[in-house]
């Protein structure tokens, strides 16, 4: 039997691993006890044409829209100044800044690849300190908790608003999915065909 | 005052109804139903079913943030913050601003989730449906825990039968003694794996697993039509309001049906501060009511009154109703007024991920998830503490947001994650909380902007509910081992209060007599009676299922009481 320890450490290996769409939106990061300040975010131009960059990396433009054809860029800047506090205000700004240092932009397709498949890796490392969980808080409702110190990753909060953004956009679903806003019957399938695309709702 | 005898009349009726909820619409109805003139006192302001529900049709990227609350919402609503869910930006429009509705917080702490308009939370809950069973009325009273309850089972179960007719509950009968069936609906589907979940758990644990029982009409019948009420459409987008009026609330059941006997007066914005008692009948005659815009003072009048704003709402108004017969609170003679409060203790259960099953999916979003019945000191089952819980959860295929803690990115990352991705699988305890006299609420000396006490909460879990807690995190990690799933993730969250189930119950009992309990079988105020407190605030014990079948079984049963007393000269 698992007792709370062992239960934490394991899902702190598969850090983020499985966050579904609906409890996406409910994910509240703590940091250990330390209520943040919201402050307010703003990014520069030249840090803005960084982070469209990345986004456009994690959802590339290819027969259906990409990141920045769905509006994700605004959309982070936006996000990060509603509903982020300065912890992440900040480790996103250095994430950025390192990106600048690096001189990203400057490089080759393949060297900005390489650049974000390591600074993937290193997310991941640093992450393993924080712990995820997906509690039950209601009548059909979870919550996934990811509790750390400090802010949560430059990469990380990329990423995963990215992905928010554009899975969530107008382009990104009518590109991604069968959207069925109105289903009107539930109806379990056990012959799913090969290539099937998800249901959006 | 100087009310003419116009105004009076208008501001009298035969009853008056405070809150418009779950409970509160059940008594509109069937007191306007059995021919009496009802004015329904509601306290926020007015929403109108489908045309009110301004979010429920629109499309994901409609929402500015994607659902998410925002840094402001997160600071004004810091009590719903703690659900996690309740000021997500869909339907934050249907719960209360916290920071402008405050209460305060002694030892420990108490989540006050409140939702104040037509309908009140109705429109928000989980829908979730079962009858108490035959032994959660007797446990009081063998166990010496808290007072006896005056009604048992068969009291209840033709009110049961009653009021689910009228509701619509779909659900699969199991014949079994610890969740006694509803009348039902056809139950909604299970999914492969959690067919295959429940076949492993009876086989391997002897625990018997059903599919939800849920207050949606799977096929309605001409009860419900006639209401305009029609089918679950699947779209799990309920706690927006529901334009099809396919689960059941006030808005889209009682209230019409009230409303269709021309003797339904909906007051909006109406707070009542206090129910008026008058010394010589030894009867409640009116209330008192504050406008919540305009602050303007006002008295209603009736011959009955139902208190129906909610457990902690309802109990505190009979505490500010004074006299000097009642100088500590309306039929308070007991001292019971806001003592017992309790919940379902929560946040603590398993998850997991299954393995196979690549060519099962589902087509539909189903309101709804698997029940597991409370199986721990049951029958011949004895552990260390006493009572029981039972789990909601169930299985479905991750979208795209499995991608956020996943490898990679680039086109064909983005590709992957068009397509479903594995199971998961969770369930989470809900477990019953014991009464304890010292888990209270109190008026405070500050006010609110209405004049009115803010309220203080001292609520601790006790040592029942934190044994408890061991087994259901335990259990459910079991029970996914049981049925093969991988990389199980028990958990017992430490930081969760009373409340957070939002199934406040207790703070004006029902007992056997003055001396112990606020009203009595018939959930009257025991010498006050033509008073009747008929949701949460009555409950003398809070069994483990979800709450609400209970109060609108006992509304109506209440109801049906007070007409008949009404109609003998006895009120």
């Amino acid at each position: 039997m698992l007792n709370r320890r062992d239960a934490v450490s394991r899902i702190a290996m598969l850090v983020g691993g499985v966050f579904s769409a609906p409890t996406l939106f409910a994910m509240e990061a703590k940091k250990a006890g330390i209520i943040a300040e919201a402050g307010t975010f703003t990014l520069t131009e030249s840090q803005r044409k960084i982070v469209a960059a990345v986004a456009e990396h994690i959802i590339p433009k290819t027969s259906t829209a990409g990141a920045i054809e769905a509006g994700v860029p605004p959309f982070i800047e936006m996000m990060l100044n509603d509903c982020y506090k300065k912890p992440e205000h900040v480790s996103f700004k250095k994430g950025v800044d390192n990106l600048a240092k690096a001189k990203f932009l400057d490089q080759s397709h393949e060297a900005q690849v390489a650049m974000l498949t390591l600074l993937e890796a290193d997310t991941k490392e640093l992450m393993k300190s924080y712990a995820a969980s997906k509690v039950k808080v209601g009548d059909n409702v979870d919550k996934d908790i990811l509790e750390g110190a400090g802010g949560v990753p430059f990469w990380r909060v990329m990423k995963e608003l990215t992905l928010l953004g554009y899975y969530t956009s107008e382009k990104g679903i009518e590109g991604s999915f069968e959207y069925h806003p109105v289903p009107g019957k539930f109806e379990v399938i056990s012959d799913m065909k090969p290539g099937q695309k998800s249901f959006a709702y | 005052m100087n009310l003419n005898i116009d105004a009076i009349k208008s501001q009298t009726f035969d009853a008056i109804v405070i809150g418009s909820g779950i409970s509160g619409g059940w008594a509109a109805k069937e007191l306007t139903e059995k021919g009496l003139k009802v004015a329904v006192m509601e306290r926020g302001r007015e929403i109108k079913h489908i045309e009110g529900y301004e979010t429920a049709m629109k499309n994901p990227w409609e929402f500015d943030h994607r659902g998410r609350p925002t840094n402001m919402a997160a600071e004004e609503y810091w009590a719903g913050m703690r659900t996690g869910y309740t000021p997500a930006e869909e339907h934050r429009y249907l719960f209360e601003n916290d920071k402008q509705n405050p209460y305060i917080e002694k030892k420990g702490g108490f989540d006050w989730i409140r939702a104040y308009h037509t309908g009140g939370k109705s429109l928000l809950w989980g829908r979730q449906t079962y009858r108490w069973n035959r032994e959660d009325f007797q446990a009081n009273e063998k166990e010496g825990i808290g007072t006896p309850w005056p009604i048992g089972y068969d009291d209840l179960a033709p009110w049961y039968s009653y009021v689910e007719k009228f509701a619509g509950i779909s659900g699969q009968a199991e014949g079994l003694d610890v969740l006694p069936d509803s009348d039902f609906l056809p139950a909604m589907q299970m999914t492969a794996p959690e067919v295959h979940f429940k076949n492993a758990v009876d086989k391997k644990l002897g625990r018997p697993v059903t599919v939800g029982r849920v207050a949606h009409l799977t096929k309605p019948g001409k009860q419900h039509t006639d209401l305009g009420r029609s089918s679950c459409n699947y779209r799990n987008k309920c706690m927006r309001g529901c334009p099809y009026g396919a689960y059941f609330s006030s808005l889209s059941a009682t209230l019409p049906a009230a409303q269709r006997t021309n003797r339904l007066t909906m007051i909006h914005n109406a707070i009542v501060a206090e129910i008026i008692y008058d010394e010589k009948s030894q009867k409640a005659k009116g209330v008192r009511v504050i406008d919540q815009n305009t602050l303007e003072h006002k008295e209603y009048f009736a011959k009955i009154i139902f208190v129906n704003a909610g457990a902690i709402g309802s109990t505190s108004i009979m505490m500010n109703s004074k006299s000097n017969r009642y100088q500590n609170g309306l039929g308070n003679d007991s001292d019971q007024l806001g003592r017992n409060i309790m919940d379902h203790h929560l946040g603590v259960g398993a998850s997991a991920t299954v393995e196979g099953f690549e060519k099962d999916y589902m087509f539909g979003s189903r309101p709804n998830g698997l029940y597991i019945p409370r199986y721990r000191n049951w029958g011949k089952d004895k552990r260390g503490y006493t009572r029981g819980f039972g789990y909601q959860g169930g299985a479905s295929r991750e979208g795209w947001g499995r991608g956020v803690g996943q490898d990679g990115f680039g086109a064909q990352f983005k590709e992957s994650l068009t397509h479903p991705g594995q199971w998961t699988v969770g369930f989470g305890g809900f477990g019953e909380i014991l009464p304890d006299p010292n888990n209270r609420f109190t008026l405070s000396d500050q006010k609110d902007k209405w004049g009115l006490p803010v309220l203080s909460f001292e609520a601790n879990f006790g040592e029942n509910e934190l044994k408890m807690r061991q087994d259901m995190m335990n259990d459910a990690a079991e029970m996914l081992e049981a049925a093969g799933f991988k990389n199980i993730n028990a958990y017992n969250g430490q930081n969760t209060h009373i409340g957070l189930g939002i199934h406040e119950m207790g703070t004006a009992r029902m007992g056997t007599s003055v001396k112990n309990s606020i009203v009595n079988k018939h959930n009257q105020v025991h010498e006050v009676k033509n008073v009747f407190m008929t949701d949460g605030a009555a409950m003398a014990s809070a069994s483990c299922v979800n709450p609400s079948l209970t109060y609108m079984a006992m509304t109506a049963r209440a109801a049906d009481f007070a007409v008949s007393e009404l109609k003998k000269g006895n009120l």
